[in-house]
């Protein structure tokens, strides 16, 4: 009972410490992305957007009270300048700073120049913000499925270690380090969108989308079928090789002979005694694969024409959407630190022995 | 470790080999392409469409007919006529013969002209056709474009640009078949309804139904030029009769031909992969030297900027820079090598740190060796194997990299890459024609470049690590 409070205090310590090279690694990209906002002058074209759109608004206040179309120029003129000063757009961008990397914390860059979120909103943030829920749908579906089928396998094989299943999937797992999610997922289109027309090639419901409840929920899967079959199959390879090394290198160790000349059953040995131990180094190297399963998301949607925040990315490119593009780019940095402190947090509960004293 | 070793060892593993000879394949095409293609072939020759106008588009291979598919070869047909020597007076220019197997005609008909000179009056060119039956359909006349006030001559035509005429859609040629099949088959078409059916017109006779039956045979083409004056000369004529199918890997829906896009794709992706690796692994080695031989507050400064940068999400950070500051395949390399190296640093400072306190560093410290010389000769030369391994494992992460990113349209569009090739069939509709041979070659080039990287990594690993030398 004495020590418990002692814990606690080294695991917020630790924690915090994690916490702030995550935080360190939001505040580099946002350094990133407003330096060369400012530098190549997007933050200059934005501005100038939002000042000619409120001028526009008072424009239409003005011309009701002043008649003369000279006058009124001079005084939307004055307006202007006013306006300029306000933003800061007088002086150098590098003054601005601070005020851009407040806009892109809260997502509040003006609108989208062709792209609309489904309402039709052509807000920036309103178009990543429905977005966001279809993308983790994707990607938290697929890790699960690959953590399961993954730490199954990578057990399976660990205790047949050297025999050909073992090798073969050795080389698949290594082979699948060089295949891309994309060209992946343009295979499965072929096979079964194309020539054996099973699956449909891309979307997330049918068009028209069947009326509520289950009927939309099966087509929902559906869909997402192939984009989470492409995920899985490009990160299984990894996991598995992971889980196998990591199992055999502990149950080669003494407390493993310890336990099973106790005589204690096969299956309990592997759950209490190997797996328990081999979890935080499995975990550490999985997270360090997250910031390449990011990646993968975004290509997946892309090919699968899946409506999250990785084919926002393609829309946006080819709509040359910055606005669009600048949100994306801190909003994948968010999530990815969220989904890393989240994983700390497991971590550090799973390991006793990362804690500082 | 010795190079030989290291090379011995490589060798003796299967995957280690076939890692080197897959590799050795890579740079010989590579080396043959810088050596045979011209330097500005991105800008002049795959992004010119004008330059593939007379492919097929969107043709499969040509070999795929032996695999039991219909189909038309492609045929082009050149010729450099000598200059007239007699005036006024119609003569042939060149003469084609064309032997039409059947069943399908070729996909379409063009007809191209090159440097026109003429002194005084323009020259009138006429091509017709003589068909196995007998009859000679009089396809198209084109009079080359008369002196513009003010010139001289004597007058060229058509000399930087070819004059090409699409003969399956050009007006007149549909007119004067149409007129030609009035009169010897009595069949009443307008060029509306033979709109499509060029080809399968000129190549049969027509049937009761309103069709045409193919009539194979030996087709004769024949180009004739009146000229005014002698010294009137047309440099080149060519007839193109398209094929259904094209070379060895098809064609993209612009006619460009695929095989030579992939062929320069090879140069390309391996100097990105290797030129990145190197500089990641230069910056990566020489911090995590410093950061474990130093210790202190310039290793943490080190390390703590690896842990944020070995943090970012790669692709985001990539694709908002590159949009931002402009699609340079240079800028890419130099991101990726940027982002590239705290992995190697946090990897190397903990082999230094284990060096460091061992015996031989000692020794050449009592010797009075500096710091530099025994961090950048002593311990890198011992940490050198890991470090030649990593650069090889690091090198297909830039190709894969390049290619998504080319997916996504960012691409150089000046260097033409495997990805870019790719992304073209992607956003065309390839995937969903099922143009295979568009978007199967590319992917499975880079996969399988990314491939004879990690396969000469795990010839490698006995190298890297000792323990598994000793099983062997």
């Amino acid at each position: 009972m004495q020590y418990a409070p002692t814990i606690d205090m080294s695991l917020a310590l630790t924690l915090a410490l994690r916490g702030l090279t995550l935080l360190g690694v939001l505040l580099v990209v946002l350094a990133l992305v407003v330096v060369s906002l400012g530098a190549t002058g997007f933050s200059d074209r934005v501005l100038n957007a939002v000042i000619r759109e409120e001028l526009r608004g008072i424009r239409e206040g003005l011309a009701r009270t002043i008649r003369d179309p000279d006058q009124l120029e001079q005084a939307l003129a004055t307006r202007k300048q006013v306006l300029e000063q306000q933003y800061g757009l007088d002086r150098p961008w590098y003054y601005r700073l601070p005020d851009t990397a407040q806009r892109v914390l809260t997502l509040d860059l003006g609108e989208a120049r062709s792209l609309r979120s489904s309402s039709g909103s052509a807000r920036v943030s309103d178009i990543l913000i429905e977005r966001i829920p279809r993308t983790l749908a994707l990607v938290t579906t697929a890790t699960f499925i690959t953590a399961i089928l993954g730490l199954w396998l990578g057990v399976k094989l660990a205790t047949r270690a050297g025999s050909k299943l073992d090798r073969l999937v050795s080389y698949m797992s290594a082979a699948s380090y060089a295949l891309p999610a994309w060209w992946m997922g343009i295979l499965l289109i072929l096979v079964f969108a194309f020539y054996i027309r099973v699956f449909p090639s891309g979307g997330m419901y049918s068009a028209p989308p069947p009326p509520g409840g289950v009927s939309r929920a099966l087509d929902f899967a559906w869909h997402a079928l192939l984009p989470v079959i492409t995920l899985v199959l490009v990160t299984l390879g990894a996991w598995v090789y992971v889980v196998r090394t990591m199992v055999l290198n502990t149950a080669q160790e003494f407390f493993v002979t310890v336990a099973r000349a106790k005589g204690l059953p096969e299956g309990t040995v592997m759950r209490r005694y190997i797996l328990r131990v081999a979890a935080p180094p499995i975990l550490t190297n999985l997270v360090l694969a997250l910031t390449g399963s990011i990646g993968g998301a975004i290509l997946t949607e892309t090919v699968f024409n899946w409506p999250g925040m990785g084919r926002l990315y393609y829309e946006a490119i080819l709509a040359a959407d910055e606005g669009v593009i600048v949100a994306l780019t801190f909003l994948f940095t968010l999530l990815y630190v969220a989904a890393r402190f989240l994983l700390e947090v497991f971590y550090v509960t799973l390991d006793p022995r990362v804690r500082y004293s | 470790m010795p190079a030989r070793e290291v090379w011995r060892i490589l060798w003796s593993s299967a995957s280690g080999k076939a890692g080197v000879l897959f590799l050795s394949l890579l740079v010989l095409v590579s080396l043959l392409v810088v050596l045979t293609f011209p330097r500005s072939f991105g800008l002049q020759r795959w992004n010119n469409p004008v330059y593939w106008a007379d492919n097929p588009k969107s043709a499969p291979p040509s070999w795929t007919r032996l695999l039991g598919g219909q189909g038309v070869h492609h045929q082009v047909l050149v010729a450099q006529p000598k200059p007239a020597t007699f005036a006024g007076q119609e003569v042939a220019l060149a003469s084609f013969t064309y032997s039409f197997l059947g069943p399908q005609p070729p996909t379409f008909i063009s007809f191209s002209l090159a440097e026109v000179t003429y002194v005084r009056l323009p020259p009138v060119l006429t091509l017709a056709v003589e068909r196995p039956d007998g009859r000679e359909v009089a396809l198209y006349q084109h009079i080359v474009p008369g002196p513009r006030p003010g010139e001289n001559g004597p007058y060229v035509r058509y000399g930087e640009t070819p004059f090409r005429a699409l003969l399956s859609e050009d007006p007149s040629a549909v007119q004067d078949l149409a007129s030609f099949l009035r009169q010897h088959f009595g069949q009443d078409t307008t060029p509306q309804r033979l709109r499509g059916k060029v080809e399968a017109a000129l190549f049969g006779t027509p049937t009761p139904a309103g069709e045409f039956a193919p009539l194979p045979g030996t087709y004769t083409f024949t180009i004739r030029a009146l000229a005014q004056d002698p010294g009137d000369a047309v440099g080149q004529v060519r007839l193109v009769l398209g094929g259904s199918t094209y070379g060895l890997m098809g064609t993209d829906a612009l006619g460009r031909d695929l095989a030579r896009g992939l062929l320069f794709g090879f140069p390309v992706a391996l100097t990105i992969g290797i030129v990145t690796s190197l500089i990641s692994t230069f910056i990566g080695t020489f911090l995590g030297i410093i950061s474990g031989y130093t210790g202190g507050r310039t290793d943490t400064v080190i390390q703590r900027s690896c842990d944020v940068l070995n943090n970012i999400p790669l692709l985001p950070i990539l694709i908002f820079l590159i949009f931002i500051l402009g699609q340079r395949l240079w800028l890419v390399v130099a991101i990726l090598a940027f982002f590239g190296w705290p992995g190697l640093t946090i990897v190397t400072r903990s082999m230094v740190l284990q060096i460091r306190s061992g015996q031989l560093v000692e020794a050449t410290r009592s010797l009075g060796a500096s710091r530099w010389r025994i961090m950048f000769r002593h311990i890198l030369f011992q940490i050198a194997p890991f470090v030649l391994a990593q650069m090889i494992f690091f090198t297909p992460a830039a190709i894969l990299a390049e290619a998504g990113l080319s997916f996504l349209g960012l691409g150089d569009v000046s260097i033409p890459t495997w990805g870019q090739i790719l992304e073209q069939g992607f956003q065309t509709g390839a995937v969903y024609l099922g143009y295979w041979w568009w978007v199967l070659p590319p992917g499975l080039l880079i996969v399988a470049t990314a491939m004879t990287f990690v396969l000469i990594t795990l010839g490698l690993e006995p190298v890297v690590n000792p323990r598994l030398r000793q099983t062997r």
